[in-house]
């Protein structure tokens, strides 16, 4: 079977100490799929987006990501952990985007871009550092190859993470609140460069407030509240006509 | 304007109406604690300076005499080498053990820690008297392979020179304190940078050489600077092993001439001279990394700044 692309989990429990983080999640995304997530701060999107990034450990339930069971392996009574070569093998096919972008400051854009490849699946460096080049003209970054993270704005400073996570040629793509920590001006540039790779037929999983962006771009929109999926459909449902009352009051506040 | 703001010089208060308002400094008020001060500082210096000068027995002579004899500048040689044996090895073993501290494998992060707590919570000079004294506890000691046969008996006593003593005992001491720093500056690293790495698949030694220890350094250098200061005074305890850096070389002048004072000061003199040098460029390093370290933690979003600019 080849499950790549695909995210899949039935059952997805997450807890600190007494909190319950998420409760009982299930996800069905197919390859080339968009979901965003959206919902109050504190709601569990974020986690679960750690969770299917491996990032955070999950407490009980079935989580797929490709196929596979991220980080561990199914036996007759319980998950037992992967080694630590196999848990990277799967993590290099899952790109995450984080919302303080997270760049190595010590290294310039190209750099941050050619990491993974180099460092990770071990690219020569000379084939590395075109790819790199070419990733950064499609985020609308050429020329920014020599410049630290310092010397670029927010915006450029996420496209600059998103090639970086392409780089590794991911089948899924999670972003995690990618436009929250951005001046609002520098906001169109980022989900410009998610539109076109939604275009593509990345399967996207992306946590974020902004509405229009998942009115435009999803196909399935999540709205999760408390650890819980509230409801989900596709957008003209959820965002347009939503049936739960918690998803009708939250999005009087947003729109 | 009100009358008592700024007009500390009422000569020039003509001068001051001709000027344009909006062009005008503003001074401020010197509390009379600022007086007080400066007359202590001046009393003080003054005082100094004249029994310097009086009292004869600081024999400034033969301070000068013995300033640059050749047993003082081997001494001073043998200081100089001893705290560069001592910071490198101890930075080697530093890191070692800094990274085991940060180990998830609780035994191995219980021995760096037992390690740290041993040789911070002992005093050197105790430390170093031990080493010294080692033979005492194991006489001789068998390198080899066990259950081979092969093996080479070692005389400890032979083995333990003054000198080699002086060298493990400031190194392993040093080792302690070094990869405490390492650790603050592993800690300093942000939680974001590493999930970044994994998120890459980044395997453990990847992570640590390519992201964390690069973005410690800015942390890690200037303090180290700082400890090798110390290093550098902290050489004279192993004058108790009879080690002839500079402290005992002068001790050894002083037991034969009985000119106790001047050759003290001719050692202060030294180590003050070379604590200086290296606080040149121990501050330069210090500007330089608060540079980097200004620009790698301001992840926030800031505007760009053009290539060669300043940073804030």
């Amino acid at each position: 079977m080849n499950g790549d692309g695909t995210v899949y989990a039935r059952g997805l429990r997450k807890c600190y100490g007494d909190r319950v983080v998420l409760g009982s999640i299930d996800l069905d995304v197919e390859c080339g799929e968009i979901v965003c997530i959206i919902g109050p701060s504190g709601s569990g999107k974020s986690t679960l987006l750690r969770c299917i990034d491996g990032l955070e450990e999950v407490d009980r339930g079935i989580l797929r990501v490709n196929g596979e069971d991220l980080g561990f392996v199914e036996t007759e009574t319980a998950y037992r952990a992967r080694n630590r070569k196999e848990v990277a093998m799967q993590r290099t096919r899952i790109g995450m985007v984080f919302q303080q972008f997270n760049l190595f400051p010590n290294m310039t854009a190209r750099e941050n871009v050619m990491a993974g490849p180099v460092l990770v699946k071990g690219v020569a460096k000379k084939a590395a550092a075109s790819r790199a080049d070419s990733l950064l003209a499609d985020v609308g970054l050429s020329g920014h190859g020599d410049h630290y993270p310092w010397q670029l704005s927010g915006g450029q400073k996420q496209r600059v993470a998103i090639a970086r996570a392409l780089a590794m040629d991911p089948n899924v793509m999670l972003f995690d609140e990618p436009t929250s920590a951005l001046d609002p001006e520098r906001v169109g540039e980022v989900l410009a460069v998610m539109k076109g790779l939604a275009g593509r037929g990345m399967t996207m999983l992306v946590a974020t407030h902004e509405m229009g962006f998942a009115k435009e771009v999803a196909d399935t929109v999540m709205f999760m509240d408390g650890g819980v999926v509230v409801e989900q459909g596709p957008p003209t449902e959820v965002l347009g006509n939503p049936k739960e009352a918690r998803t009708q009051k939250f999005l009087e506040k947003v729109l | 304007m009100a009358p008592d703001i700024g007009v500390l010089d009422k000569s020039r208060s003509e001068e001051a109406k001709a000027m344009d308002a909006t062009d005008k400094p503003r001074l401020h008020r010197r509390g009379p604690l600022e007086y007080v001060a400066w007359a202590v500082c001046v009393l003080v210096a003054g005082g100094l300076a004249h029994t310097l000068v009086t009292n004869e027995n600081y024999q400034w002579d033969v301070v000068g005499q013995y300033f640059t004899a050749p047993t003082i500048l081997e001494g001073l040689r043998l200081t100089i080498v001893l705290t560069i044996l001592a910071m490198v090895f101890g930075g080697i073993l530093g890191m070692v053990v800094a990274v085991m501290r940060a180990s998830t494998v609780r035994p191995v992060q219980l021995l760096a820690s037992g390690y740290i707590t041993f040789f911070r919570g002992t005093p050197v000079l105790v430390q170093l008297i031990f080493w010294f004294n080692i033979a005492a506890l194991y006489p001789n000691i068998a390198v080899g392979i066990p259950f081979t046969g092969i093996s080479q008996a070692v005389d400890v006593n032979a083995l333990m020179s003054a000198t080699t003593a002086a060298i493990i005992g400031l190194s392993l001491n040093e080792a302690a304190y070094l990869a405490e720093i390492i650790r603050g500056g592993f800690a300093s690293v942000d939680k974001g940078q590493i999930e970044a790495a994994d998120s890459l698949g980044m395997s453990a030694r990847t992570k640590l050489f390519r992201v964390i220890i690069p973005q410690a350094m800015p942390t890690v250098v200037p303090a180290t600077g700082n400890q090798m200061i110390g290093m550098f005074k902290e050489t004279s305890l192993v004058s108790v092993l009879g080690v002839a850096e500079l402290l005992q070389s002068t001790q050894l002048i002083y037991a034969r001439t009985y000119q106790t004072i001047p050759l003290l000061i001719v050692a202060c003199l030294w180590y003050l001279i070379m604590t200086l040098a290296l606080s040149y460029p121990q501050s330069l390093i210090e500007k330089r990394y608060s540079l980097v370290k200004s620009r790698v933690s301001s992840e926030a979003a800031v505007d760009p700044v053009p290539l060669g600019g300043e940073a804030r």
